[in-house]
């Protein structure tokens, strides 16, 4: 095998040291002369029309520069899906939900910003408001968007194989129903953006704190009517994404009208209250599924029929149902498949993507109802799930394409690393395990034109400069690119810088979602550095009078494979290649696209989703506090297959920090709200854990090697989110054998229903 | 989210705290800011005068009179974490100052500023944006309560961690103010009103905090239960305190002001303590407290957290 | 009343002047007039530590300190670390141990953990658990963030004996 000397190994992320030493700049740390700042005035009603705003005395408070309402912006709506477009900057004729933007204020601080939001007065004419997607579909219900009487704005049904017969031959049948809540991405760094306007050419350039800058580019373009080529945006650090800053809000649009406007930089932060409130959260669902068993565990069947809590507006709507629907066909065979799916509106904050999209309420509602058909056939939980899982190769119903799966070895590994034959039932009351599998892609295939572009320069001084549009939100694509170029290149780290996602100078990328970004932008980093490495090694072979496919570089030199002493050092081969007359710097490009038939199937046609998919098992040990009903997670376990690690390091921490995120939705974050109303839109009242909360983690690597990943890579960093709140909600079954159907697990409904519990034992008691 | 307008005045000694706090209509004592702070970035309380204490002298500190202990009011309780004297005679004392927030928390958050702070509840601790939605509550100068859906009334919850630990041990305060010192229990110092839960005069501070000898001659323990082992406030805390055959219990995160459960203490005085006993002890806890559902957590919940975490501090120090 | 005042504030060893009136916190004072944008702002009320700075030897919530209270104080910020583009043995180890991903939480953590090693010279991992629980972190899961303090905390034990 091919030996490595920068790919696959545990090295820090290259802008690490800039981080910790606080230079590293994220959108708001800009600073631009003659700076304005800019605030919301937001809807404090969940649905009516606007029927005046009244912004007079704002606008003459000393230092407010501009306000601004929907109806002095351009009739446009935006929306990150092409289809689902529903927004507008700020809203026009309608407030949808609490915190809908009305209308934006500029001053030369913050300070004074905030003062002049305190002074515009808006009159609404209130509506009446649906707070749940049960009722929103309920004939009558209030109509949320006009164009669609019936507030559902996505939905799928798809069928495969033919359920009602497979139902008919199964032995039992079994039906539940599941909840899953709304949960924040809050990232640390609150969504902020900067814009500036260049008069004399007509540039506008956009810093924002965004996982898609060629998507709000567009976007921006389209709404503020502007030529797509005068947009540039530029990404700076951004401080955690997790899915929330893959979509546009109105901090964008109305930094970049105002920065056109008022010929000067705008920068608008959203507040920590806002970041939960007006941007995206994953979406609260109900999924009730039916499920048909063989005897022996089996699965012949399964019908689900899933509601999404949309909030007011689209998002990803019609993304996020489809891939809720096709990954219920993965990690296990399920050959017949009837899924319904709707995503509702509703006057409260707008849904998104957020890692796992749409996947992690599914695999809740499956993972547990797999362990409670376990329990009532009596077939062991781990067992059921090598029975149904997935091997490579396999025809798959959907038309997926597995060339690798490590999903059965998965859930072996994880049982034993658990302590499953020692423990599963067997720990005493109140101590129990429980385990839960999920699969993920590496990137989405045949959804539109997703490719990754990316430009190699080797400079004569041995640089290597490396040009991708991928947006490195904290997870360290530019680490992982920058290591799959040096490793082509034979250079160490240190000779490589990497400016990425920056839509003025970058190729084009699709952006940082579908867990897409190392394969995807990897590929084409990796193509572009061959590219490079093409035209240099032609040269250096012929000098070397070698044939250029038995070259090898490392540590600066090119060689002969086999024969160390035939090379020469990097740096004279550039000397001579310049020597020579050859162009300088050598230039390398590279494009990849998953392999698709067909780029735009995705909600029509069965066909291979992503180019490889990641498989995971996640095993919880937990212990239940069970007269305060409070939950300790003890321990967690990951037996994952993302083919082969481009840097272990960066895929522990994806782990690790998904690993928070799952315990997070199990047992601690809700986005609840009153009457429509956030009710705890801080970090003090969402609650998500803290390091008092982390439990002992252990990981172990399954290997397997990718054919078309880059060095054998699959995802990372998305799917280990998808199992750890199911593997935790079954250990609680296991620990006091109550079987919840709600996220999140709280100590009360766990003392509720001990109590039940206790009362029946007693009941039955009497009784008999 | 910037701090309203303020005028701030930095004394050197008490009778400078209790000018300044005298001096406009609507001063306020800054200690740690913890809790000041944030509640004025929501415009939940505008003071017109910050009194710093910062640069006070003579509040700052623990010490002995006699077999009483003092602690400055100023003193932090992170000073109070890691005094090994306290940790040695109050238990709960020092348990309950290490629960309080974070390190941060309790590196910055004074005693007197734990006493003091205001209540909570969800529809107030919230910024001005979002209030915006209701008609503005009893508390912050409007008519209605929204938790209860009355008008005039208000039962937003003390949840401050120390004061019932402090409870149980029989503390009083040192308080001066425009008449001089004065000392009170420190049970006084709640009104058990919502709108303004401290009973402080115009122009009073708290100095010191003077805890007996005799309550060194029990044991004591705070129970806190939160979600989080780190920065929540309790769900429900209970401190308890036993010695010469007596039990006291005490709460905080049930009502508007911290309670002793006088209905458990009574049932338990002289008793032997068995499973039996604490257990019928425990089921008198609730009648303690009124709880009104001010945060998510459910009423019944708490009330039973009452009796459990009762039982859980006894049995330690058991 | 709410007069704006000049302020001398002492940050990592150099002092600014600062116009301010005393509603402007510390963390106002850092990002926005001295430009030290290295202090981050996560939520602006106390609850994830974004923003804590060593005030005095004491890690402080910049958030919730008034500027007006700082003046006198020895602050240091995040910028103060290193030496001479050094990292500082802390920040080293938060590299090293891939500590970081966003690193937007970063620079609050490295200051806890600063003024914890400084009073504490070698912390048990309960105690470092204890001790940086104010900090939120949304990406690592803290693991490594613990690992990295911890190794930083051994070698100075290892060093005393
Ligand atoms: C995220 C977060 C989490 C928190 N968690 C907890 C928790 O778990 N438990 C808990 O108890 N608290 C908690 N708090 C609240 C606060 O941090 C603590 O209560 C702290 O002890 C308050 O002290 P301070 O000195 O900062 O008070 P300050 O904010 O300075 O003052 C609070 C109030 O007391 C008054 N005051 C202060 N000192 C005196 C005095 N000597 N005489 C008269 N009045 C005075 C002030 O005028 C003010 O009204 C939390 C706060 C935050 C932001
Ligand atoms: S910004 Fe200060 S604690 Fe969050
Ligand atoms: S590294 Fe992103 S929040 Fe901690």
């Amino acid at each position: 095998m091919k030996v490595l000397n920068v790919v696959g190994r545990r090295i820090p992320m290259y802008d690490a040291a800039a981080k910790a030493m606080g230079q590293a700049q994220f959108t708001d740390d800009l600073e631009r002369p003659g700076m304005l700042h800019g605030r919301f005035v937001r809807s404090t009603i969940a649905h009516g029309r606007i029927l005046q705003v009244d912004v007079s005395r704002a606008l003459v408070l000393p230092g407010v520069k501009g306000v601004i309402t929907g109806r002095d912006i351009p009739d446009r709506v935006y929306g990150i899906v092409p289809k689902g477009k529903d927004e507008h900057a700020l809203a026009r004729d309608k407030v949808r939900y609490i915190g809908d933007a009305v209308a934006a204020v500029v001053a030369v601080d913050v300070e004074t910003a905030e003062e002049a939001v305190r002074l515009v007065k808006v009159e609404y004419e209130e509506l009446p408001a649906v707070f749940d997607p049960l009722d929103a579909i309920q004939e009558g219900a209030p109509i949320v968007h006009d164009n669609v009487p019936n507030n559902i704005s996505a939905s799928i049904r798809k069928e495969w194989g033919d359920v009602e017969k497979a139902f008919a031959k199964s032995d039992y049948v079994f039906e539940d129903s599941f909840f899953s809540q709304a949960v924040n991405h809050a990232p640390i760094e609150p969504h902020a953006a900067l814009a500036q306007y260049d008069p004399q050419n007509g540039d506008l350039t956009i810093w924002s704190s965004t996982q898609i800058p060629y998507f709000l580019k567009r976007n921006l373009a389209t709404t503020l009517l502007i030529p797509e080529n005068k947009v540039r945006v530029i990404k700076p650090k951004v401080g955690g994404g997790f899915g929330g800053k893959i979509d546009m809000f109105s901090k964008d649009f109305c930094a970049c009208w105002f920065a056109r406007e008022l010929l000067r930089p705008v920068k608008f932060v959203y507040e920590r209250e806002e970041v939960f409130q007006n941007t995206r959260q994953r979406h609260p669902m109900y999924i009730t599924v039916k499920t048909g068993v063989a005897k022996d565990g089996k699965i012949l069947a399964q019908q689900i029929k899933a509601h999404a809590d949309g909030g007011a507006y689209n998002s990803t709507a019609p993304l996020m149902i489809t891939l809720s629907c096709f990954f219920i066909m993965i990690p296990y065979r399920i050959e017949n498949l009837l899924y319904e799916g709707y995503h509702v509106y509703t006057n409260k904050p707008t849904g998104g993507a957020m890692r796992g999209h749409g996947i992690p309420q599914a695999r809740f509602a499956i993972e547990r109802q797999l362990d409670m058909i376990a329990g009532r056939i009596g077939v062991d939980a781990a067992e059921m799930r090598v029975r149904n899982a997935i091997q490579p190769g396999e025809p798959h119903p959907a038309g997926f394409i597995i060339n690798t799966c490590g999903f059965a070895d998965s859930v072996k590994e994880a049982a034993k690393a658990i302590g499953w034959t020692e423990k599963r039932g067997k720990l005493p009351f109140g101590r129990g395990v429980g385990i839960a599998g999920a699969s993920f892609p590496s990137g989405v295939a045949n959804m539109a034109h997703l490719s990754s572009g990316s430009v190699v320069q080797l400079t004569r001084e041995g640089r290597v400069n490396v040009l991708s549009g991928a947006a490195d939100i904290g997870q360290g694509a530019e680490t992982v690119i920058c290591q799959i170029v040096a490793e082509q290149l034979g250079v160490p780290m240190e000779d490589v810088r990497i400016t990425a996602a920056d839509t003025g100078i970058c190729p084009l990328d699709a952006g940082t979602f579908g867990s897409g970004v190392t394969v995807r932008a990897g590929n084409a980093a990796l193509l572009a550095a061959n590219d490079v490495r093409g035209q240099l090694f032609q040269f250096v072979a012929e000098r070397l009078e070698a044939n250029i496919d038995d070259l090898v570089a490392a540590d600066r030199r090119i060689w002969v494979n086999g024969s160390p002493d035939r090379g020469m050092s990097l740096n004279d081969a550039l000397h001579a290649y310049q020597y020579a007359d050859n162009p300088l710097p050598i230039v390398g490009r590279g494009s990849w696209i998953p392999p698709t038939e067909q780029p735009t199937s995705l909600l029509t046609k069965n066909g291979n989703f992503s180019p490889s998919y990641s498989f995971m098992t996640q095993a919880a040990e937990v212990e239940v506090d069970i007269e305060t009903g409070k939950v300790r997670v003890i321990k967690m376990v990951t037996a994952h297959d993302c083919g082969q690690p481009i840097n272990p390091m960066l895929v522990e921490g994806q782990l690790e920090g998904s690993i928070m995120g799952g315990m997070g939705q199990a047992l601690y974050e809700d986005s609840t709200c009153i009457d429509g109303q956030q009710y705890n839109p801080s970090f003090l009242d969402y609650g998500f854990p803290t390091a008092m909360e982390m439990p002992e983690m252990e990981s172990v690597h399954i290997d397997t090697d990718d054919p078309l990943g880059p060095f054998g890579a699959k995802e990372a960093g998305e799917g280990t989110q998808l199992a750890p709140a199911p593997a935790i909600v079954n250990a609680i079954a296991d620990a006091i054998g109550l079987e919840f159907h709600r996220l999140p697990v709280t100590p009360a409904m766990i003392l509720e229903g001990l109590r039940k519990k206790q009362g029946k034992a007693e009941g039955t008691d009497s009784s008999t | 989210m910037h701090l309203p307008i303020f005028t701030h005045r930095q004394p050197a000694d008490f009778a400078g705290v209790v000018s300044a706090l005298t001096e406009g209509s609507g001063a306020k004592v800054l200690a740690g800011g913890t809790d000041l702070l944030v509640n004025m970035k929501h415009r939940i309380e505008m003071p017109e005068t910050l009194v710093s204490l910062k640069k006070v002298a003579d509040i700052r500190g623990i010490s002995l009179e006699g077999d009483a202990t003092v602690i400055g009011a100023a003193t932090t309780l992170k000073e109070i974490r890691q005094n090994s004297e306290l940790e040695r005679k109050f238990p709960a004392l020092v348990q309950a100052a290490m629960s309080v927030g974070s390190y941060r928390h309790q590196a910055m958050g004074t005693l007197g500023g734990n006493l003091c702070q205001n209540t909570r509840c969800r529809f107030f601790n919230q910024s001005w944006q979002w209030r915006q939605v209701r008609s503005l509550c009893y508390k912050v100068g409007g008519e209605d309560c929204h938790v209860i859906g009355r008008k005039h009334t208000c039962f937003s919850t003390y949840s401050g961690d120390v004061a019932p630990a402090l409870l149980v041990l029989d503390a009083s305060l040192r308080i001066t103010g425009p008449d001089g010192p004065r000392e009170a229990p420190l049970s006084t110092l709640y009104s058990g009103e919502g709108r303004t839960p401290v009973t402080l005069g115009r122009g009073e501070f708290v100095t010191a905090v003077v805890i007996p000898g005799a309550a060194a001659r029990g044991k004591s323990r705070y129970e806190k239960f939160s979600l989080r082992g780190s920065i929540d406030f309790p769900i429900v805390g209970a401190a308890v305190w036993r010695g010469d055959g007596s039990v006291r219990a005490a709460y905080t995160g049930v009502d508007r002001a911290p309670v002793r459960a006088s209905e458990l203490e009574a049932e338990l005085a002289g008793q032997e303590l068995t499973d039996a006993s604490l257990k019928r002890g425990a089921n008198l806890a609730h009648k303690a407290a009124k709880i009104a559902p001010t945060s998510v957590h459910p009423v019944s919940f708490k009330r039973e957290l009452m009796g459990v975490l009762f039982v859980k501090a006894m049995r330690d120090i058991s | 009343m709410g007069k704006k005042t000049v302020l001398e504030l002492m940050i990592n060893g150099d002092t600014f002047e600062i116009a301010c009136a005393p509603n402007m916190t510390l963390l106002e004072a850092l990002r926005d007039k001295a430009l030290l944008t290295g202090t981050k702002r996560g939520c602006d009320t106390g609850g994830c530590g974004a923003c804590t700075v060593i005030m005095d030897g004491e890690a402080v919530l910049a958030c919730l300190t008034l500027a007006v209270e700082a003046e006198g104080c020895d602050i240091r910020t995040i910028e103060g670390l290193a030496l001479d583009g050094k990292l500082s043995p802390l920040q080293e180890a938060f590299v090293e141990h891939g500590a970081i991903q966003c690193g937007f939480c970063s620079p609050g953590f490295i200051m806890s953990a600063t003024a914890l090693l400084a009073e504490v010279p070698s912390p048990g991992r309960e105690e470092i658990r204890r001790h940086l629980a104010g900090n939120l972190c949304r990406c690592t899961g803290y693991v490594k963030i613990i690992g990295a303090v911890e190794s930083v905390a051994v070698k100075d034990r290892g060093g005393e004996k």
